[in-house]
């Protein structure tokens, strides 16, 4: 295991890994999402309360859920970052930002969309609605904090510590609905006695869930060939300068 | 630990000399209060319900103000590479920073709270709530900013982009500070969220220290 590390640490040789890698990841993606997308809107029954609008759900939850592992995944690629300077943590980082705050986003629209016809209202300032929102935030602060350096490997550092010092946010989010009184109803799938969903709505989500997994892991892989190949043109220039 | 009351000494005397803009930003928070009445109309009704949630925000946003040259005008004359030459360490340098600021900054907001509660037609028997969640929320506040202040020595340019890196951090503290004030007034009491808010002090005031001293020696690699 420890050898998969020390071997892919190298920039140019994880840039190959990731063009080999993507295009597996894609497949995933497309058929977990293909599949979870036929459970989801045909083949899972309609909620006794809210009918058809529970739909809503299997694109809202597998969302916030990525919201969050992103940033978690964010907050251990910093510590790599600023404990074992690890050149690649920073790459991974700055690229899965983006993506966390696509995430977001989609979980606060599909949010507030679902929140119309069940709640009647677009939008409360309820605890877990206004902790997702703030992460929200605090991803597009790291996007042009990381962004406002010309140099990279700064941006990367000053990244590094905004992302520890947001991570407060994520147990937040999580225990929001437990410490809270919120409109937002409390966690029915992880939670210490196991999921209180039922089966038929379970496997939908759980198919959409690694669908939107796939679907990071195939934009982190476009995004960091990206920027390796863009920090490659630039040495290349330099080289050429000289 | 001389060199350390000495530090605060020095930041409190330039704030006093007039070299600093955190008098500016005391200044600002009293005019932003007024604003507040002067846009939303004097119905005092109305006053009384948002005068907590005003008087928050003013006091966010003047110490925002004044975060954001609280390491940066050390940081680009060098005189904070000197003192750290001095040999104390980074972290206590950061906290006597903070708590010069908060002397400066943080402690006038609290002291000018129960006036500002007066104009703002906040009941009287409301003022020591006020005060209180204050002066448990603005050293959180200046604890918290101080971490993206340091990231802005880094950037070398402040402004915009500190406020946009900080403000996010800074909203539970808004959040449980006005809160306190409006569950207080609506009868439910507001001691919850003062046990929430005086728990993130000695969060901050434990995390705060290092990442800030990491994002000023990021500066300087």
């Amino acid at each position: 295991m420890k050898n998969i590390f020390n071997f892919l640490a190298n920039p140019s040789r994880f840039r190959i890994f990731a063009k080999n890698v993507y295009p597996f990841s894609l497949i995933g993606m497309f058929i977990f999402i293909f599949i979870g997308l036929w459970f989801s809107l045909y083949n899972s029954p309609p909620d006794y309360q809210q009918g058809e609008t529970v739909r809503i759900m299997y694109v809202h939850v597998p969302a916030a859920w990525m919201a969050m592992m992103v940033y978690l995944s964010m907050t251990i690629m910093s510590i790599f970052s600023l404990v074992w300077r690890h050149p690649l943590a920073d790459i991974l980082s700055k690229c899965s930002a983006p993506i966390g705050a696509m995430f977001t986003l989609i979980a606060l629209v599909t949010g507030s969309i679902w929140g119309k016809p069940t709640w009647g209202t677009w939008w409360v300032w309820d605890a877990r609605l206004t902790s997702v929102f703030i992460l929200f935030l605090i991803y597009m602060g790291h996007i042009a904090l990381v962004r406002a350096f010309e140099d990279e490997y700064k941006g990367a550092r000053a990244g590094a510590i905004l992302t520890l010092f947001g991570a407060f946010n994520l147990p937040i989010i999580k225990f929001s609905v437990d410490w809270w009184n919120t409109l937002h109803q409390p966690a029915s799938v992880i939670k210490l006695d196991g999921p209180s969903i039922h089966i038929d709505m379970m496997v939908p989500l759980v198919l959409m869930a690694f669908g939107f997994l796939f679907f990071y892991f195939s934009f982190l892989l476009i995004n960091v060939q990206t920027e390796l190949n863009h920090r490659k043109l630039k040495k290349l220039f330099i080289k050429k300068l000289n | 630990m001389r060199l350390f009351f000495k530090l605060v000494y020095r930041d409190i005397n330039l704030v006093i000399k007039g070299a600093s803009d955190t008098g500016a930003a005391i200044l600002f928070y009293l005019l932003a209060i007024i604003m507040f009445p002067l846009s939303s109309g004097t119905d005092t009704n109305l006053l009384t319900t948002i005068a907590g949630g005003a008087i928050w925000m003013a006091a966010l946003f003047a110490s925002l103000l004044s975060l954001d040259r609280l390491f940066r005008s050390d940081f680009e004359d060098g005189s904070l590479e000197q003192i750290v030459l001095s040999g104390m360490s980074m972290e206590i340098i950061v906290l006597s920073k903070c708590l010069a600021h908060w002397l400066t900054n943080g402690l006038p907001i609290v002291l000018l709270s129960p006036i500002l509660s007066l104009i703002m037609g906040l009941d009287y028997e409301y003022w020591w709530i006020l005060a209180i969640t204050l002066l448990i929320g603005t050293p959180s506040l200046t604890l918290i900013g101080a971490t993206p202040a340091a990231l802005s020595c880094a950037i070398g340019k402040g402004g915009v982009l500190t406020a946009l890196v900080l403000l996010p951090l800074m909203l539970p503290v808004l959040i449980l500070g006005s809160g306190a004030i409006s569950a207080e007034i609506s009868g439910l009491g507001g001691k919850g969220h003062l046990y929430a808010l005086s728990a993130i002090f000695p969060i901050s005031l434990l995390v705060s220290p290092f990442l800030a001293s990491r994002s000023i020696r990021l500066g300087w690699e």
